[in-house]
């Protein structure tokens, strides 16, 4: 099996805001950095990120400070956070963000010429920074620049398959250069995982491609601990319509900017449900309230909600809600007369790799940041919080990735380890018959989009765990690529994915599973009212090879759960 | 049932295959397909080792661009026609990895050259930094890139060489000038990066999925600061202002001018249904004067007056295009005072010209100027001449011209007519109502002469190359004429046609013509 070996002192794998940060970050520290991500250079997910960046500068609301974000993260988490995790969270993103306007950022301005902050979902004030509403694009684009200015290496369109440990800690990693099919290790003293999320296990989601759970499949496999996997987080307004742009973001802005939920008879339905804050409700509230709508036989006739905003002055709209009008241009409405058709997409994973205060995973020499790590957000995500997340920890994960690499060597690497990977992904090209990448991947997002969803029950989740085992059990090992080729092949990429499909699912439902009361995005039609649901649900990879859950004690530093 | 469409994608896998072929495949159509929904389905159905990147879906991460019909696109936000063949090919110029997928590695090689990121030399002494709303409005504007280097694709400069970064970059190098942190001299970078070598032919801002005007917003944003920093002018390109500020026509005379040989500005007709005035442009007044007086001719056949002011003035394109405001805004005010007291004179507010570069001037460049000056636009409508006659006087009503004039006549749509003004199908519709002709269309026929923005005074060489790949389209239309609308482009594409049987023909001219063989036959 032939493959070259390639040599740097920190890996960075992920190139979205939390890889690019973090490489940033350790490139200050005179080492030789490499960056990997599956995508070219600035296309990561974040660049689809809409409405904005939380941080407590007071701007706008002069009161607001990073206690106030503290608690709003906290509650709004439904106290399952690693408040060590949340603390530090609020106290760098102020100076993260500052960071980024050193970098060339170009965020909307008060008339003061300071950063504007915007309202967001159940914070007590405006403390959401954006660039109208592509601020993710904006943190990218800004990251970009920032990285052609380093001396960081960009190895884009580099897929990574697998974890090296040696002796227990991190040596480098498996790969494949998706460009010519190569097979590459990657040797490092240090690595941080930078993956993202995963919403792309489900049917319908807001997610880019990428974003399949690469990561949490590969840190798992190789002993990673994971938490609060059970909890994704559905955004309640997705697109409906047309096929294609299924899942597709309506963002939070057109229910903040007054925008309304009708069902099939015309009926505001939220004042049944939430008189007080109607369409502002929290996500997860407005997501299983159009969804019982949808059940009960109201929903649009494309099996959602209408979400109006017709009756606003057109001017307000065209001003506010630019690239919604474009969006739902391409679908053939015009939002400034009609109304949209939305119901619930798969939109964040607030779980994933657990990380202490270094950002650090329980494998020494491996890091993590981002979406792909569990603990920052508890139950449930705030708007904006994320792309705070991805700087804060970024920038956290690349100083202690920096730090560690310089007082540790290169290990040795797992040759037969690493040979065994490559003749496993080079099995799935010669595999005559089996199962194609395509069909597999349908039937495990609709496993998923049916069984672990926004209500969940006892007997469909124990129906996805069993698929799921089985799934991991017959269809992977059976996994074939149709065209043998291995040059830029997307067949044989999807193949490299679903392994890593299966694993994420398989941790989602499993935890869902073992959660039986309701506790911030895990909500079950048939709750136990007695559990109070005050821990955290922790996965490894037991001596075994099975898959080890347990329940752990809440992180607490300031708040006691009520 | 349903419907499908037939897809030609474009294969190739250098390890395997010694060139890129075509393969067919029949794609179920949904309404509201887009190209990428086309191509994931193809890639589900038939065959998934089909490479083409994509992330997003909905134009915010730039991966998807593609060759669509011949005109790069990004996928995930450009529409399937129905009816039409749908023909994916990666983009131009750069390598191809395999199938869609490009190597972009030359865009990357050449964008780092410019240091594409803001350089400071100190930060700032607190924090929050103050910058205002104000100082970053523009660069707002131009920041929407996504870096999906479809527009480097289709330039024409870029098509033929590397010494022009191309739009995405050169927007890059206005983003990082109209920065108040960066601290480079963008100005000089700009010229060390042939800033003077684009022709404003608009096909980036078409073809940009955010629709980034970058000729207005980033080249002649460079260009004015270059002038303003003193930078002089190429000799060809002086020349022109020098004589427009010495007599308000962008060349000097020759044979006697249209404004002098007519005797009258008045041509009236009787029981007219529309009056309008003649904008003529330098070119036509002292160097077409025949197409001049064709088009008055056209006009008043059609029941039109038509008053054409003796004293008008250049509308000072070229100082626009290469950067020289003062002499640009001086001409815009000019020219929006006479034609303002003409209107008033003879009660009329529609200005016709056949000139496209005139046209664009008028109305993309004039207009916001004088409305930003005093906070009203010129309160005169600008028409081009066969937009006016199909739009204003209607098909209908159009005097059938009957001469017949017998050949195979193809259509160079001008830049500045097609995207500089909208004016797309009007001029083949009236090239089709001649007896006679048989018109062929050249799917290349918005592609750039070579002529604009300064580039035929400025930079010959790179001028003559664009229009031999010009040329290389009309010949393989097998027409024996081509027409147009624009005296520039009449001009470059006549001589880079010497030596061939192919003749080139301005509009009003060929229609002036169907119109006087019809008169003699009756
Ligand atoms: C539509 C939408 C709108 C959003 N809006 C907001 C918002 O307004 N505010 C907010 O705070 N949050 C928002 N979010 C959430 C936020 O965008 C994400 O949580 C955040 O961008 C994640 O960043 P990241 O750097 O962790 O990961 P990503 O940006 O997802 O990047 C992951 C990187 O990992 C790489 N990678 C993954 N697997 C592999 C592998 N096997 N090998 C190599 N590389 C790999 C990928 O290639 C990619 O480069 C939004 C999310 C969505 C979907
Ligand atoms: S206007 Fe034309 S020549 Fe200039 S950058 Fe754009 S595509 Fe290239
Ligand atoms: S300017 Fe427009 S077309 Fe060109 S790379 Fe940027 S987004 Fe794409
Ligand atoms: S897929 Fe992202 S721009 Fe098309």
């Amino acid at each position: 099996m032939e493959y070259k070996t390639i040599m740097c002192d920190v890996l960075v794998v992920g190139a979205g805001g939390a890889g690019c940060r973090a490489a940033i970050e350790a490139a200050k520290h005179n080492l030789d950095v490499i960056m990997i991500s599956k995508e070219l250079l600035g296309k990561a997910h974040t660049a689809m990120a809409e409405g904005g960046y939380n941080v407590s500068l007071g701007n706008v609301d002069p009161d607001d400070n990073p206690e106030t974000h503290f608690k709003d993260t906290i509650v709004g988490g439904n106290y399952l956070n690693n408040q060590h995790l949340a603390e530090i969270l609020v106290r760098d993103a102020p100076q993260r963000i500052f960071d980024l306007e050193d970098m060339g950022a170009v965020f909307d301005r008060t008339p003061e010429g300071k950063i504007a902050q915007r309202p967001f979902g159940k914070q007590s004030w405006r403390r959401t920074a954006y660039a109208s509403d592509r601020t993710g694009s904006e943190i990218m684009v800004t990251l970009t620049e920032a990285i052609r200015k380093t001396s960081v290496r960009v190895f884009d369109e580099v897929f990574a398959t697998k974890l090296l440990v040696t002796d227990g800690k991190i040596a480098g990693i498996c790969a494949v250069d998706l460009k010519y099919g190569d097979y590459l290790i990657f040797r490092a003293k240090s690595v941080v995982m930078a993956t993202g999320g995963a919403g792309r296990i489900y049917k319908v989601t807001s997610n880019a491609q990428l974003d399949v759970g690469d990561g949490y499949g590969m840190a798992y496999e190789a002993g990673c601990e994971m938490i609060d996997m059970e909890m994704v987080q559905f955004h309640p307004t997705g697109m409906v319509k047309p096929e294609s742009a299924k899942g597709r973001l309506v963002t939070e802005a057109v229910r903040g900017e007054g925008g309304i939920l009708l069902n099939s008879e015309g009926e505001r339905f939220m004042k049944r449900y939430y008189p007080d804050v109607m369409e502002l409700a929290g996500r997860d509230q407005v997501a299983r309230s159009i969804m019982t709508e949808v059940l009960e036989g109201r929903g649009s006739p494309d099996g959602g909600a209408y979400l109006s905003i017709a009756h606003l002055p057109k001017r307000i709209v065209e001003f506010r809600l630019e690239s919604m009008i474009e969006q739902f241009e391409d679908a053939g409405v015009d939002i400034r007369e009609e109304p949209m058709q939305v119901s619930p997409t798969a939109h964040h994973f607030m779980g994933g790799l657990k990380i202490d205060e270094n950002a650090s995973t329980n494998i020494p020499g491996l890091f993590a940041s981002g979406e792909c790590t569990g603990g920052v957000h508890g139950g449930n995500r705030l708007g904006g919080n994320a792309l705070a997340d991805t700087q804060v920890f970024g920038a956290l994960s690349g100083e202690t990735a920096a730090k560690y690499a310089k007082e540790n060597r290169h290990l040795g690497i797992d040759r037969d380890a690493a040979i065994k990977e490559f003749e496993r992904l080079e099995a799935m090209l010669q595999r005559k018959d089996g199962v194609s990448p395509a069909d597999a991947r349908d039937e495990l997002t609709a496993l998923m989009w049916s069984k672990v969803q926004i209500f969940r029950k006892e007997e469909d989740m124990a129906e996805a765990v069993k698929e799921l085992r089985r799934i991991e059990k017959e269809v992977v090992p059976q996994i074939k690529v149709d065209v043998p080729v291995k040059r830029f092949n997307p067949g044989w990429h999807q193949a490299m994915e679903f392994v890593h499909m299966v694993t994420t699912a398989r941790m989602v439902a499993e935890a869902a599973l073992m959660r039986k009361g309701n506790r911030g995005a895990h909500y079950r039609v048939d709750a136990d009212p007695d559990e109070t649901g005050y821990y955290n649900i922790v996965i490894r990879k037991g001596k075994d090879g099975e898959m080890e859950l347990t329940k752990e004690d809440l992180v607490i530093t300031k708040i006691t759960p009520p | 049932m349903t419907k499908t469409i037939k897809t030609r994608v474009q294969r190739y896998n250098p390890d395997l295959d010694d060139e890129p072929y075509f393969q067919d495949f029949d794609v179920e159509y949904e309404p509201g397909m887009t190209v990428l929904d086309a191509l994931l389905y193809i890639q589900d159905k038939f065959d998934s080792s089909l490479a083409f990147r994509w992330e997003c879906r909905g134009g915010q991460c730039g991966s998807c661009a593609v060759r669509v019909n011949g005109t790069a696109r990004i996928a995930c936000r450009t529409k399937v026609e129905p009816d039409e063949v749908l023909i994916l090919e990666p983009l131009e110029k750069l390598p191809i990895i395999k199938d869609l997928v490009n190597d972009i590695s030359q865009v990357t090689f050449r964008i780092r050259r410019i240091r594409p990121y803001v350089a400071r030399d100190k930060l700032p002494e607190q924090y929050p930094e103050i910058m205002h709303s104000d100082s970053i409005e523009k660069l707002r504007e131009i920041r929407k890139c996504i870096e999906c280097s479809a527009c480097l694709s289709n330039c024409p400069i870029v098509a033929e060489t590397w010494d022009y970064p191309g739009p995405m970059i050169i927007r890059q190098l206005a983003r990082l000038e109209l920065d108040p942190r960066d601290v480079e001299d963008r100005i000089a970078m700009a010229m060390n990066e042939s800033v003077y070598s684009c022709t404003t032919c608009k096909m980036c801002t078409d073809i940009c999925p955010k629709s980034i005007d970058i000729p207005a917003l980033a080249v002649e944003l460079l260009r004015a600061k270059a002038v303003e920093a003193g930078y002089p002018l190429a000799s060809g390109q002086q020349g022109f202002i020098d004589q427009i500020k010495a007599t308000g026509r962008a060349v000097p005379e020759k044979k006697t001018p249209l404004l002098k040989e007519i005797e009258t500005e008045e041509f009236l007709v009787d029981n007219p249904r529309g009056r309008v005035a003649f904008f003529t442009g330098c070119l036509i007044d002292y160097r077409m004067q025949n197409t001049g007086k064709a088009l008055i001719d056209v006009l008043n056949r059609n029941g039109i007056d038509v008053i054409v002011p003796k004293e008008q003035w250049c509308c000072a394109s070229p100082a626009f295009r290469t950067g020289d405001l003062h002499t640009a805004q001086d001409a815009a005010r000019r020219v929006t005072e006479i034609f303002e007291k003409i209107s008033e004179k003879y009660d009329l507010d529609t200005v016709v010209v056949a000139c496209a570069g005139c046209g664009k001037t008028l109305r993309e460049d004039h207009r916001p100027f004088i409305e930003e000056q005093r906070g009203e636009p010129p309160m005169f409508k600008v028409y081009d001449m066969a937009e006016y006659m199909l739009d204003v006087i209607g098909k209908e009503n159009i005097v059938k011209p009957k001469g017949e004039i017998k050949m195979k006549i193809t259509y160079h749509e001008p830049c500045h007519l097609g995207r500089g003004q909208g004016v797309i199908d009007q001029p083949i519709e009236l090239l089709k109502m001649i007896p006679g002709v048989e018109y062929v269309e050249d799917p290349y026929k918005n592609r750039c002469c070579g002529a604009g923005g300064g580039v035929r005074a400025g930079q010959r060489e790179l001028s003559q190359k664009i229009a031999t790949t010009k040329k290389g389209y009309i010949e393989d239309t097998g027409a024996d004429m081509i027409t147009t609308e624009c005296p520039f482009c009449t001009i470059q594409i006549s001589d880079i046609l010497k030596g061939t049987e192919i003749k080139t023909r301005y509009i009003p001219d060929l229609l002036a013509e169907s119109y006087r063989l019809g008169d003699e036959k009756e």
